[in-house]
Order: C-alpha cells, then sequence, then structure tokens
C-alpha cells in the first residue's frame, strides 16, 4: 500500500460501516482530524482519512475508510472492505433499528473481508442518553455472541472515540506484529490477518462508557 | 481603460444564495456575474420572438462563456434541461406548464394517501415500515425503549400490515429522503425554513413514486436542492428534477450487485484508456481499474467539490454544451416523421442550435459511419460529466503518476480538489479531451470495433 510520507512501519486498512445518519463520517472526523461538524453531508460513495500514531513504538498508519449507509449501495462499498484488517461497525444508540440492522451488516462484512478481521462494536451518540433506546446489556450481549470488540462514543462530546480506534488498532497491530516475526524484512507492510487467532483477552480498563469491551 | 475593461473582475453571487452566519459555504465561489458575458435578463428576453420562440444559439454560447444570471437561472434551465421546446410559444409553454402542475398535484395526493405527512409541511427522519411491510406505528417512539413491549410481540399482534411490495419499498424510502434532507445545503440560509425542508422532502418522495425502477438513492437530494432555490413554484421545481434525473437515473439504478453508475465509470476508463493510456495502466496497477474514486463526482456532478454557486455554473455550461433541440420532443414521445423532417431543416440552417459539444459528437458520428444520418432526436453516446472527470484526472496526471502509490493515495489526491477545482477550467479541459478522444477514437475505429459501435 503506498503512502504519501513512506514513514510508516504499518499501515492498517479500517472500514466504517452501519446504517445512514449513526455518525460514521462524525467518528472519523473526530477521529482523524479532532472535529465534528454541526452541517455534516451524507457520505456518498465511499470517503476516507487517515491517522498515523504512534503504538509500541512504531509507527502505525490507520487508513479508514467511510462507507455511504443506504443498503442500495452495498454492492460498490463491499468492495472496499478488501484488505481491511478492522472494522467499525456503528450504531446510533438512540435508534434501535439500527442496533437491529447490526446482524446484517456483519453477514456482509464476514462475506466480504477477511476472515479473521478485527471488529468492534460501536454505539455511537451516547451524549444523548435521554433518547437511549438500545440498553448496553443488549449490545454487550450482542457483543460477546459474536466476539466483537464493543463501546459506546459519542463523536460530538469526543467521548471514547479516540479509545475506540486504538483498542481496535492496537489489537490489529499484536496480531500482526506477532505474525511478522516470521516474515521477510520488508520494512512497511499491508497487514494481513490470515490464520491468526484474534481473540484474545481484554482489559477491562480501557474507558468504555457503561460498556466495555468483550471478547 | 482597455486594460480595465478586459479584467472585469464581476459581480459575486453570494447575495443570492445566502449563507448562514457563522457557517462558511466550503470552497469559495470563483463564479461573478460579467456584464458582456453573462446571459443577462435582458439579453435572455431580447432572445424570444413576439409569440416566445426562442433563438437558443447565442444564449448557449453565452452560457458556456460566462453563465447564467441568477435571476433567470429557473426559466432557462428549464429550456436547458428539455422542460419545454425552445421553439414553442409563450402560450403553448404556458399550457404545458398548467398541465404539469395539475399532474404533480395529483401524484402528491396520491402519495398523500397512502402517507399523510406528504404535503403537511413536515416530514419523517425515522423508519416507519419494516422490510415485511409492518408499520412501525409511531416513529417517533423507537419500539426497543419499551421493555415491556418487545418488538417481536408487537408486530405478531397489533401491528398493521402493508402488503402491496410497491408501497412498501416506496415507504422504506421516506425516513432515508428526511435523513438526507436534513443534511443538505444546510449551511445556506435557505434551509433555516422549516417549509423549505419539507419541499425538498416532499418532491424526492413523490419522485420516488413516480419512478418506482430508481426510487430514492443518496446523492439525490443534492440534485433536487437547487431546483427549489431556483423555482419558486413547487411543480415546476419538481417537473426540472425529473429532466434533470432523466439524464442521471441510470447512475441510481441499482441491481442485487452493482450500482448504475459502474456504466458511466466504465466509460470513463475507456476515455482515460484512449487519452492518457499511461495513467489508465497505473491506476489499473493500483487496482483502481473500476474507477470507483469517480462514484461520487459523477453522482452528484462535483457538488461536494464545488460551492453551491460554482456547481450551479458548471451545471449550466455542461447543459449548454450537451444541448439537444429534440430533447423535448424526445421526451415527450414525439412522432417520428415531424422530427425526421425537423432533422432535415436543421440540417441546412440551425446546427447552431445544438451545443457545442453534441454538435461535435454529431459530426463526428457522420464521419465514423458515412451515409448514415445521426438518428433524429437520439442521445450523445456518452454524456459530458464523463469527460469532466477525466479533464479532473488528466490536470492531476503528473501528481497520481508520481506520488500515488495505492488506492488511498488516489483518493487523497482527489479528496483536494475541493477547493481547488474551476469549473470553468475544468469544462475546458473536457471539450479538449473530447476533441482528442474522438479523433484517436477515429484513427484506432479500424482495429478496436467496439469503438465503432460503442459510437453509433
Amino acid at each position: 500500500m503506498g503512502d504519501l510520507n513512506a514513514k510508516a512501519d504499518y499501515v492498517f486498512k479500517v472500514v466504517l460501516i452501519g446504517d445512514s445518519a449513526v455518525g460514521k463520517s462524525q467518528l472519523l472526523a473526530r477521529f482523524a482530524k479532532n472535529e465534528f461538524n454541526v452541517d455534516s453531508k451524507a457520505t456518498i460513495g465511499v470517503e476516507f482519512q487517515t491517522k498515523s500514531l504512534l503504538i509500541d513504538g512504531k509507527m502505525v498508519k490507520a487508513q479508514i475508510w467511510d462507507t455511504a449507509g443506504q443498503e442500495r449501495y452495498r454492492a460498490v462499498t463491499s468492495a472496499y472492505y478488501r484488505g481491511a484488517v478492522g472494522a467499525m461497525l456503528v450504531y446510533d444508540m438512540t435508534k434501535r433499528q439500527s442496533f437491529d440492522h447490526m446482524t446484517r451488516w456483519l453477514e456482509e462484512l464476514r462475506g466480504h473481508a477477511d476472515k479473521n478481521i478485527v471488529i468492534m462494536l460501536i454505539g455511537n451518540k451516547c451524549d444523548l442518553e435521554t433518547l437511549r433506546a438500545v440498553p448496553v446489556e443488549d449490545a454487550k450481549e450482542f457483543a460477546e455472541r459474536e466476539k466483537l470488540y464493543f463501546m459506546e462514543t459519542s463523536a460530538r462530546e469526543s467521548t471514547n472515540v479516540e479509545t475506540a480506534f486504538l483498542t481496535a488498532l492496537t489489537e490489529i497491530y499484536g496480531i500482526v506484529s506477532k505474525k511478522t516475526l516470521s516474515a521477510d524484512g520488508d520494512s512497511e507492510k499491508s497487514a494481513s490477518l490470515k490464520g491468526t487467532a484474534i481473540l484474545v483477552d481484554q482489559d477491562a480498563n480501557s474507558g468504555a462508557k457503561g460498556g466495555g469491551c468483550c471478547g | 481603460m482597455m486594460n480595465i475593461l478586459r479584467k472585469d473582475p464581476g459581480l459575486p453571487t453570494d447575495s443570492f444564495y445566502e449563507v448562514r452566519a457563522g457557517f462558511s459555504d466550503g470552497p469559495k465561489t470563483n463564479f461573478r456575474i460579467k456584464a458582456g458575458k453573462t446571459l443577462s435578463e435582458k439579453r435572455w428576453r431580447a432572445s424570444f420572438t413576439d409569440e416566445g420562440c426562442l433563438d437558443i444559439g447565442k444564449c448557449l454560447s453565452r452560457i458556456y462563456h460566462g453563465g447564467i444570471h441568477p435571476s433567470i437561472r429557473g426559466e432557462v434551465w428549464e429550456i436547458l434541461l428539455g422542460c419545454y421546446d425552445h421553439k414553442s410559444t409563450f402560450e403553448e409553454r404556458e399550457q404545458i406548464r398548467q398541465r404539469r402542475r395539475e399532474q404533480y398535484a395529483e401524484l402528491k395526493e396520491s402519495c398523500s394517501r397512502m402517507f399523510p405527512t406528504v404535503g403537511s409541511g413536515k416530514f419523517i427522519t425515522a423508519r416507519v415500515i419494516t422490510a415485511n411491510g409492518d408499520l412501525i406505528q409511531d416513529p417517533n417512539v423507537d419500539l426497543g425503549t419499551n421493555p415491556e413491549k418487545p418488538p417481536t410481540l408487537q408486530s405478531e399482534e397489533t401491528v398493521a400490515r402493508e402488503h402491496d411490495k410497491e408501497i412498501i419499498q416506496w415507504k422504506l424510502a421516506l425516513h432515508q429522503i428526511g435523513l438526507d434532507v436534513v443534511r443538505t445545503d444546510r449551511t445556506l440560509m435557505f434551509y433555516e425554513k422549516q417549509e423549505n425542508l419539507a419541499k425538498l422532502w416532499d418532491i424526492l418522495a413523490v419522485y420516488a413514486w413516480f419512478d418506482k425502477d430508481v426510487g430514492y438513492g443518496q446523492g439525490m437530494s443534492d440534485l433536487c436542492s437547487p431546483m427549489i432555490m431556483l423555482l419558486e413554484d413547487e411543480a415546476d421545481a419538481f417537473w426540472c428534477f425529473e429532466r434533470l434525473m432523466r439524464r442521471l437515473r441510470g447512475n441510481f439504478r441499482c441491481t442485487g450487485n452493482s450500482v448504475g453508475v459502474e456504466t458511466q465509470l466504465d466509460s470513463l476508463a475507456n476515455v482515460t484508456q484512449v487519452v492518457d493510456p499511461k495513467l489508465h495502466r497505473h491506476l489499473e496497477h493500483l487496482g483502481g481499474g473500476g474507477y470507483l474514486f469517480a462514484f461520487r463526482m459523477l453522482m452528484v456532478l462535483f457538488r461536494r467539490e464545488l460551492s453551491f454557486g460554482d456547481s450551479l455554473y458548471l451545471w449550466e455550461m455542461m447543459w449548454a454544451l450537451e444541448y439537444n433541440p429534440e430533447l423535448f420532443s424526445l421526451y415527450e414521445g414525439g412522432d417520428e416523421t415531424n422530427s425526421k423532417s425537423d432533422t432535415l431543416r436543421l440540417k441546412r440552417k440551425a446546427i447552431r442550435q445544438y451545443g457545442k459539444y453534441e454538435r461535435a459528437n454529431r459530426r463526428n458520428r457522420a464521419r465514423v459511419k458515412p451515409g448514415s444520418e445521426p438518428e433524429p432526436g437520439s442521445v450523445s453516446p456518452l454524456p459530458i460529466s464523463v469527460f469532466l472527470v477525466a479533464s479532473v484526472l488528466k490536470d492531476r496526471s503528473d501528481k497520481l503518476l508520481t506520488e500515488a502509490r495505492g488506492l488511498d493515495d488516489v483518493v487523497k489526491i482527489l479528496n483536494d480538489i475541493s477547493g481547488n477545482m474551476d469549473a470553468k477550467k475544468t469544462c475546458t479541459g473536457a471539450m479538449k479531451i473530447h476533441k482528442k478522444y474522438l479523433k484517436r477514437q477515429k484513427r484506432h475505429s479500424f482495429q478496436i470495433p467496439w469503438l465503432v459501435s460503442n459510437a453509433s
């Protein structure tokens, strides 16, 4: 994979998926640019941001692909799942339907992406607690059953956004760096998780508000 | 003095499309109203005969060179998009207008019978129906919130069910339209008014029912929004949008595993292969041979790359270049004998009533297949939008070739267009590429059979 600055030790491709208007683009803008746009527009097709960060002394470039939520464009957006080592599965915790659809998004993801992709379930808009329509327990139960990480976030208030991405990226890093010990000496690697077990015990103190990670 | 005249900075159009205080409309607007260049109201009115027949030739080149004055944009767009025949009289157009307004009222009425929020001045953003047809009683009360009434129980017992597949399909789109309406051009003052948001929702909802093959696809709100601002009457705005969709609906049509726009993306790949083979090979090598990175540009015609004002300017230049005087009768399904005699008459004296782009296509077709006349009222093989994207790519060809080492770099380089794209230059560039494409196509037409069939 290319890199305009060519400094990264690792490039991890992560996709953001979920229903329309759950806040995928806002989560990305918050993570990549620390921005929140009150006049955010619908994503048409696929958009994209990168953010470089240090994990375990290594420069990791997260390449995050943001997709349109409307179902009819899945044929196109799912083409971008290829090569993804992580996925943020986003629902709006004030909209039950967007949570109920997680099953279908997960199916879609598992049908197109690498079998061992690291998946983080995200209940966004947790600043709107009074409008909550998805109890934490439901989401936790779902995440446990499907072996996903889980966190509740607020892109607006910047709650847990960094933590959620970092958790996923660190997890990916853990798997990939273990794997590359036996790989050749190429300095920049596009990660592939083939044949790697991803589910390791997660420490509970990662700061998830009411959610925590499971796995 | 000459210098001052030549460098007329023109008048900005910001006052016509006011932005809310504290917001910026993203990229700056380059378009200026320039005396002697922009199609003014005076010039426009002077182009009609007493009966209302329009001499469109001069208007087209004006529009291509200097855009349209915002005060007359709506009515000029109606002609450019083929809502009316420019050769018709004032009276004929008025009759059609009245008939269409009635037709819209009927359409809207049938929609509001199915879902009373249509036409109520309100709109919805939450689902009102499930894919099985179960009606969600009060979309504002989410079923999952009340633990005493689990959703499964509700759908089995009390919830009414819709059985008509077309109605289910339509109702499934309503909340999506709402979710996008609240995110469309919200920096503009115009959409601070609830009634204008509701108008946008109504038109898109009615359109989704009117054109069931397409329904509603994300991006359509971006295309519809300007119509509502330019044409005060809701029905007029609807029909103008409907005409725009005649050109673009193919992009929004979806089958199980493809989106319509992929056809245009394939054309873009073909064009790039012909005019810039090196770039095409590079993109293919990076895994971008499907040109999906151009998806948004083609779907919403550069609305996200340009400011509101400049996208209107780009659109009218495109339509002026593509103008085909047969458009109206083509859309209205006019009878053949009539249009054939029209073509003969046009051949003699009125070729300048075609837009420059359309003219080049016609000339080319006659050349590639000598002896065969262009079909009367036939539409160009490729829309100019494909060449606009090709022009954008060509402008960044060096950068893409030297700096892009992955698909992500391609997307990143193209993302940087926002705010750095010039509508006029892109248009001029597209015309050049089109010319080159036709020339090379001609040269290769003996070796590459598909190019010939593609052009016919």
